[in-house]
């Protein structure tokens, strides 16, 4: 058949300006629509992400479409408004009946935190989004015309995801490795492409390293308290507090990064495939800072030269007749929207995109001949296309 | 024209097929040819469909449009070509290539399914969530009900700036003895299902409102505004009738119920946030609306029954129409009915009213005036 050699590079064709322009354009006609584009905008993007990942030059397709989307979500807004408004209701009447008067300050906090539980309610149903969520991407996911898919099975990941969670939140995050693993796991586990099956190898306890930056960033903050409070000096506890956290939280970076080298190094494909994975850690910290200020620069700058010249103009109109004032307020609202829409699709191209650029590139694949092995798989109806997902803002916009 | 190189995947393998692809403009048709393809292809221009929004512009990936199950009728099989003049070629030629194609039965889908979303977030929005309130508020045990009344009282001193809980309100003795009075006048001779506690709170608006359990509040502002005790006697009238109909529980119960419904429905995207805003306010105000006019029934009965004069209540809203003056919600945005009906309404009233006298004396009056020192 052809010529695929044992080793295989990951390739990232994308650009900034098709891809600028096409967000821009989604995000306006989402806004236009009171937000029924969205779902055709979601699926445009994913359509040039998709295309712009290849391998020997054969790249990706996403085969989603923007109805399907819109079908499912509607699907899951009648299952939802049911559910969602009779549990809110119900857990918020017990709230109330475990009500008492509030003497202090602290009561009163806990009290109204307690109408949080219907939160509880929700949670299930995010795990349950989240893996239906991934099960319709991989299952509109091709690769040389062959289908991605993922067996059914949200429920029980919902069911385990909460169960991980609670371990490691009573274990204060000692178990993450074990919740990170097992979920990505139960996943993967269930993952094929075309008839080749996907298999999470290695073992949790390999993840505690990748932990490394946060042990440090917490201990910064625990060091620093201990030394602060021993010579009775605030500098010594803000300045440690303000290193520990930003340790901490560029510690939850590496920690992705280092946990998701591990996992994609472990997993196999039929049996012969394997994965080598060399993000950066450095590299996405940097593009994220880096990307995170050019596109502040380019929208306070489009902001003070469009909303100053608008209300140099508009200014006037707004003392004015009742319909000019109307008239101002459109525009004030038009120019709103068009900054805002500008602001998603720039953090879109400065800073998601390169991210999976660098993810992507720095992606290899070993017994890639193997792959000309595999068969197509059947077509997966995509449950609800996301539509959970979609109502209960699971995931972002790709 | 032709022939060019391409890529051909069937869509039953993963492999790659090196093929020649040529295009025959008589026919209009392309022909792929391989060396690993058992036969010749024969892809007609009319069919032929051409992949969206991908990253690289110059390249062409070919399908073809056909009746699978898949999720828009397309073959699996694709054709990759490179060669701008040839891509070029096969843009012009072929008139379908960005044609959108559904499956039969499509918009009959999104009719049923458009129908049935619409009429479960109506439904509960409407008819399921406010019975379910009404239902619920009726049967929770009152000293709850009071005690979460007082941790609402709470929430809005700390919103209005108090260190600490209690010190807004106002502690005139002769000033609360003139305000129990005017309680005491009021539900004489009613069958009321609440104790009533009534306070002054020590703040410049010019309102008033009725926390679940039978606590009420009185803004400062409103007692230097009012134009004399009937008017004050009037508000509290009114405010007693969402206490009596348990208005505050409810629109707290529903206001849980449907928390979520909107935003969830419109999704979250640019601009969304002030669509959501907006839709609440709407649903809101649609909700309170009703409970207000109920309750302006219900004052002006009791007024009745206690031989006040509605006119207080007239002069009362005319008051509140100044204020709000030229800048006057629309009415579907608005919690409260429009402030002159409801003026009219009083009046009316009043003209039917004999005998009445002033809820408070002139003395008295002043106290409560002064309730705050």
């Amino acid at each position: 058949m052809s010529e695929v050699q044992s080793r295989l590079t990951g390739e990232y064709h994308g650009e900034r300006k098709p891809l600028f322009s096409l967000a821009f354009k989604t995000a306006i006609l989402t806004a236009l629509t009171v937000g029924i584009y969205r779902f055709w905008a979601k699926t445009r993007i994913r359509k040039y992400i998709w295309s712009s990942v290849a391998g020997q030059g054969d790249a990706f397709e996403y085969t989603g479409t923007g109805l399907e989307k819109f079908l499912g979500f509607l699907m899951a807004i009648v299952i939802l408004a049911v559910y969602l408004g009779i549990i809110q209701m119900i857990l918020f009447y017990f709230g109330l009946t475990l009500f008492t008067e509030p003497r202090t300050e602290a009561q009163m906090l806990a009290q109204m935190g307690a109408f949080y539980i219907t939160f509880f309610a929700v949670l299930p149903l995010i795990f349950f989004a989240q893996y239906r969520a991934r099960r319709y991407k991989l299952a509109r996911s091709r690769w040389r015309g062959v289908r991605f898919g993922m067996e059914k099975g949200a429920w029980g990941y919902a069911l385990r995801a909460i169960g991980h969670w609670l371990l490691t939140i009573v274990t204060l995050g000692l178990l993450l490795p074990r919740q990170t693993f097992y979920l990505e796991k139960y996943m993967t586990d269930r993952t094929w492409y075309g008839d080749g099956k996907f298999e999470q190898q290695g073992k949790w306890t390999a993840l505690y390293p990748a932990m490394k930056h946060l042990a440090i960033g917490l201990a910064i903050m625990v060091v620093g308290s201990i030394l602060g409070g021993v010579a009775g000096s605030g500098g010594i506890i803000v300045i440690t507090a303000l290193v520990g956290y930003i340790w901490f939280m560029v510690g939850l970076v590496s920690y992705r990064v280092k946990s998701f080298i591990y996992l994609t190094d472990t997993k196999v494909l039929d049996g012969a495939v394997t994965f080598d994975a060399t993000p950066q850690t450095s590299t996405i910290v940097s593009t994220v800072l880096v990307g995170g200020l050019v596109v502040g620069l380019i929208v306070g700058l489009v902001f003070a030269v469009v909303g100053g010249v608008a209300s140099a103009m508009m200014g006037p109109l707004m003392f004015g007749h009742p319909a000019a004032q109307v008239i101002g307020g459109l525009v004030i609202a038009a120019i709103y929207l068009l900054v805002l829409a500008m602001a998603g699709a720039l953090s879109l191209v400065w800073i998601t995109q390169p991210v999976i650029a660098h993810v992507v590139t720095e992606m290899k694949v070993h017994g890639a001949e193997h792959l000309n092995t595999i068969k197509q798989r059947a077509h997966d109806s995509g449950a609800d296309a996301e539509g959970f997902a979609d109502a209960l803002d699971v995931g972002g916009a790709i | 024209m032709g022939p060019v190189t391409g890529s051909f995947f069937d869509g039953q393998h993963a492999g790659r097929h090196r093929v020649e692809v040529t295009l025959d403009e008589a026919a209009g048709e392309l022909i792929v040819t391989g060396p690993s393809l058992p036969e010749a292809l024969h892809w007609p221009c009319a069919r032929l469909r051409a992949l969206e929004d991908l990253a690289r512009g110059y390249s062409l990936t070919l399908t073809l449009h056909a009746e699978t199950e898949d999720e828009a009728p397309r073959d699996p099989a694709r054709l990759t070509i490179n060669e701008p003049a040839m891509v070029a070629r096969i843009r012009e030629l072929c008139p379908d290539l960005h044609k959108r194609d559904l499956h039969r039965g499509t918009w009959r889908k999104i009719w049923t399914r458009g129908a049935m979303a619409v009429g479960a977030v109506v439904l509960m929005l409407f008819v399921i969530l406010p019975r379910m309130a009404d239902t619920l508020a009726t049967i929770i045990p009152v000293e709850r009900e009071i005690a979460f009344g007082k941790s609402v009282i709470a929430q809005m001193e700390r919103a209005l700036g108090a260190a600490d809980l209690g010190d807004l309100r106002c502690r005139g003795e002769a000033g609360q003895a003139a305000l129990d009075r005017m309680v005491a006048r009021l539900s004489e001779g009613q069958d009321l299902q609440y104790d009533l506690e009534v306070r002054v709170f020590d703040d410049g608006m010019v309102n008033a409102f009725a926390a679940p359990g039978g606590q009420i509040v009185i803004m400062r502002g409103l007692l230097e505004d009012a134009s004399g005790p009937d008017a004050v006697a009037a508000v509290l009238a009114h405010e007693i009738g969402h206490v009596e109909a348990r208005d505050a529980t409810r629109i707290a119960l529903r206001a849980a119920g449907s928390a979520g419904l909107l935003s969830m429905v419109l999704g979250d995207f640019t601009g969304g946030t002030i669509a959501v805003v907006l839709g609440e306010r709407i649903m809101q105000a649609s909700y309170t609306r009703e409970a207000e006019a109920a309750a302006d029934v219900f004052a002006l009965d009791m007024l009745n029954a206690a031989g006040v004069d509605s006119s207080g209540m007239a002069e009362f809203f005319d008051y509140i129409g100044e204020l709000q003056g030229e800048f006057q919600i629309p009415e579907y945005l608005s919690t409260h009915p429009a402030s002159e009906a409801r003026a009219e309404r009083a009046r009316d009233n009043a003209e039917g009213q004999e005998g009445t006298t002033p809820v408070l004396g002139e003395a008295a009056w002043q106290a409560l005036k002064g309730i705050c020192g």
